[in-house]
């Protein structure tokens, strides 16, 4: 038997709550019931390591209860994408925080020298929430061309000769990838593999940043990937994907696309009608497809999101290959919207079942 | 007969990048930990150093367009026609601003694009530069909804554009720069070209002795320069960090020139000796009326302090060129 149509699953971070938050969301999800036994004392003045566990156990029931077929912990223990995987390497110093758009910024590093890897990272936070989820595990790690990207180029600028132009830039980057996606993602994907993990997600928001280094993605993530065996996906979001086609392509171990479309579907603006140019290149991986927006806190409905997913399993022409997820993470909405979220994106992937079964949800 | 020594003008080309203070300042409203009123003064106390700053070290100053949240937002607010839209890539940055959508032909809204100009600004209009899209800019990264064609838009836009110059002028301002980066990233064709000079027209015959400047970056500016040259503004600016210097042919004597010479890609300082090789090798190739050196790329892709290392070595190149002096 055929598995379900339109399965639904998270993309990575979501807000980090407080205590008293994480006792108002206890009372709903019962999530302290995963993690055995914990004083009471404990539970009121949690160390570090304890406040993260709590958070981590929260975020695995609270995808877990919205009604998602594979989970993770909503980036519990991460400061943020980028800084929590530079600070597992050498060779990278933090400058400050940068703007990325209004009130939101993040911090940026420099590279000061030749990058590496002080150990593999993530290891623990998979482990825990292997051994807390009920549901499958997909595990988002940030990109070697995004961790590039995102940092400052300084050292192999530098031994670039004569004056910084384009084509300095250019060739002191694709240095800096290269090195990124084999001295830290690779060995620690392999690690992560190790120890169990079967699903992994590369996260490359900055893909889109400049088009005409679309190779250059895709040869950190086959750097990354090479020689290793897990299910691998690659999210990109804020893009013009079919800028970034048909070189994204040649990423030869992915196997799905998790992409942003729903920001981009409003009022009369088709957001998903570029699935039609994969179709057109007869990609046959599949795709994560960004149903809700995660910068408003406008609440899609689900018949909205049932249509969404209807539309773009016509323009992919194959319903069987569509995963339903956000955009991307949610940390930036309030935990409630980001529930009622996704709640409303399970229950519109229920509905389009349903409609492509021909029954009533 | 000794030729008279060219002008060398130096300033901040884009919005400055927040402090650090400024930044949890306005973290903190957004997480409700603080009062609207203590982030203003944490406006207020940045825009007081950086125009301190600026006026110690440039000819033009900006107080660092700190409050805008990006380029576009001012007019997506405040003009008829406009609505704020979603979350888009700015050229080739991990930024991101709010697409202007537009439902019905613009309106301008008289006086509210003064309004948002930073506060010290208003009694330093003599020397203040006033930086606002290019009409084909803005053109571009809105999504037109109206039923006004994308051509006869980009006139609409030129004369809305001309009538904030005109009323700034009123004021006292003088300098105005465009940035208008997609005339070299995606340069206009056809009649879209045509639209272009139009709509600088426009903005040139609103105060003809206004110092207009259209500002790009982001590509290499030689396929572009033809029409460039052709646009009836005092100043063309390029970014050196996107164009190499040897590509550059010589423009029209009236037209100062407008170089990008710090790159905000990078925390790397820019060699003192190699910038100003570099300045002297442009002026080579096109020799000018008057230069005015800047940041190429908007500088707040960096945190404020490199950033304010960049705006020193930029001082410092200007003064280098006084020095030796360029003819």
């Amino acid at each position: 038997m055929s598995a379900p149509l339109f399965p639904c699953q998270e993309i990575g971070s979501l807000q980090k709550p407080s205590l008293e938050a994480l006792g108002e969301w206890e009372d709903r999800l019962h999530f302290l019931a995963r993690l055995g036994p914990v004083p009471e004392e404990v539970l009121r003045h949690p160390d570090v390591a304890t406040l993260q566990n709590l958070r981590a156990a929260f975020a695995i029931a609270f995808l877990e209860s919205a009604g998602l077929d594979r989970v993770y912990d909503g980036e519990a223990r991460r400061v943020e994408m980028y800084e929590y995987a530079v600070r597992q390497m050498t060779g990278v110093e933090f400058q400050g925080h940068v703007r990325s758009w209004d009130s939101k910024y993040y911090r940026k590093g420099t590279v000061v020298n030749p990058v590496d890897l002080v150990a593999p990272y993530h290891l623990e936070e998979y482990d825990f929430v292997r051994d807390h989820a009920r549901v499958a595990v997909k595990l988002p790690v940030t990109g070697p061309y995004t961790l590039a990207d995102w940092s400052y180029n300084e050292y192999y600028l530098a031994r670039q000769p004569g004056w910084k132009g384009r084509a300095q830039r250019r060739a002191a980057q694709r240095e800096l990838v290269v090195d990124l996606a084999s001295k830290v993602l690779r060995p620690t994907l392999r690690a992560l593999i190790e120890h169990g993990c079967r699903v992994i997600q590369i996260d490359e928001p900055a893909a889109g940043t400049h088009p005409d280094e679309a190779p250059l993605v895709v040869e950190g993530f086959n750097e990354a990937t090479r020689g290793l065996d897990a299910e691998f996906s690659m999210h990109i979001c804020y893009s013009r994907y079919q800028d970034l086609l048909p070189a994204l392509l040649e990423a030869k171990a992915c196997r799905q696309w998790a992409w942003e479309f729903a920001n981009r579907d409003s009022d009369g603006h088709d957001g998903y009608e570029v699935l039609k140019v994969l179709r057109e290149y007869s990609d046959t991986r599949s795709i994560g497809l960004g149903v809700v927006d995660v910068h408003r806190d406008t609440l899609e409905t689900p018949p909205l999101v049932a249509e969404r997913i209807g539309r773009a399993a016509k323009y992919l022409g194959d319903p069987s290959k569509i995963w339903v997820n956000p955009d991307c993470g949610l940390r930036t909405r309030s935990l409630n919207v980001a529930y009622a979220k996704l709640e409303a994106m399970v229950q519109g992937a229920r509905l389009a079942r349903a409609q492509a079964e021909g029954r009533s949800a | 007969m000794n030729a008279a020594p060219v002008p060398v003008h130096a300033g901040l080309t884009s919005p400055f990048p927040r402090s650090e203070r400024l930044i949890t300042a306005t973290r903190d409203l957004d997480r409700r930990r603080t009062t609207p009123e203590l982030v203003e003064k944490a406006y207020v106390e940045a825009e007081n150093e950086l125009v301190t700053l600026e006026e110690r070290l440039f000819t033009n100053v900006t107080a660092g367009y700190l409050r805008w949240n990006d380029l576009f937002r001012p007019i997506a607010e405040t003009w008829g026609g406009f609505s704020v839209g979603p979350l888009t890539r700015w050229l080739e940055t991990n930024t991101f601003f709010r697409q202007p959508l537009l439902a019905s032909p613009p309106r301008r809204t008289p006086g509210a694009i003064a309004a948002r100009l930073p506060p010290p600004l208003a009694s330093r209009a003599r020397v203040a530069r006033v930086i606002l899209p290019g009409p084909y800019t803005l053109l571009k990264v809105l999504e037109n909804r109206s039923d006004v064609p994308d051509v006869d838009l980009l006139s609409q836009l030129g004369h809305l554009l001309a009538e904030e110059v005109r009323e700034l002028n009123g004021s006292g301002f003088g300098v105005f720069q465009f940035s208008d980066p997609i005339l070299v990233t995606a340069p206009p064709e056809g009649r879209e070209k045509d639209g272009v000079s139009e709509a600088y027209r426009s903005i040139a015959e609103a105060n003809p002795s206004a110092t207009t400047i259209v500002w790009t970056f982001g590509a290499e500016a030689g396929p572009a320069l033809p029409l460039l040259d052709r646009l009836p503004v005092s100043v063309v600016g390029i970014d050196l960090t996107d164009t190499e210097p040897e590509t550059l042919r010589p423009g029209p004597a009236r037209l100062g020139l407008g170089l990008g010479i710090v790159d905000p890609r990078t925390t790397l300082p820019e060699s003192l000796s190699e910038t100003v090789g570099v300045v002297r090798e442009a002026l080579r190739r096109r020799p000018s009326s008057s230069v005015w050196l800047g940041p190429g790329a908007p500088l707040d892709l960096l945190p404020a302090r490199p950033a304010e290392q960049k705006l020193l070595r930029l001082s410092d190149v200007r003064h280098a060129l006084l020095r030796e002096g360029i003819t």
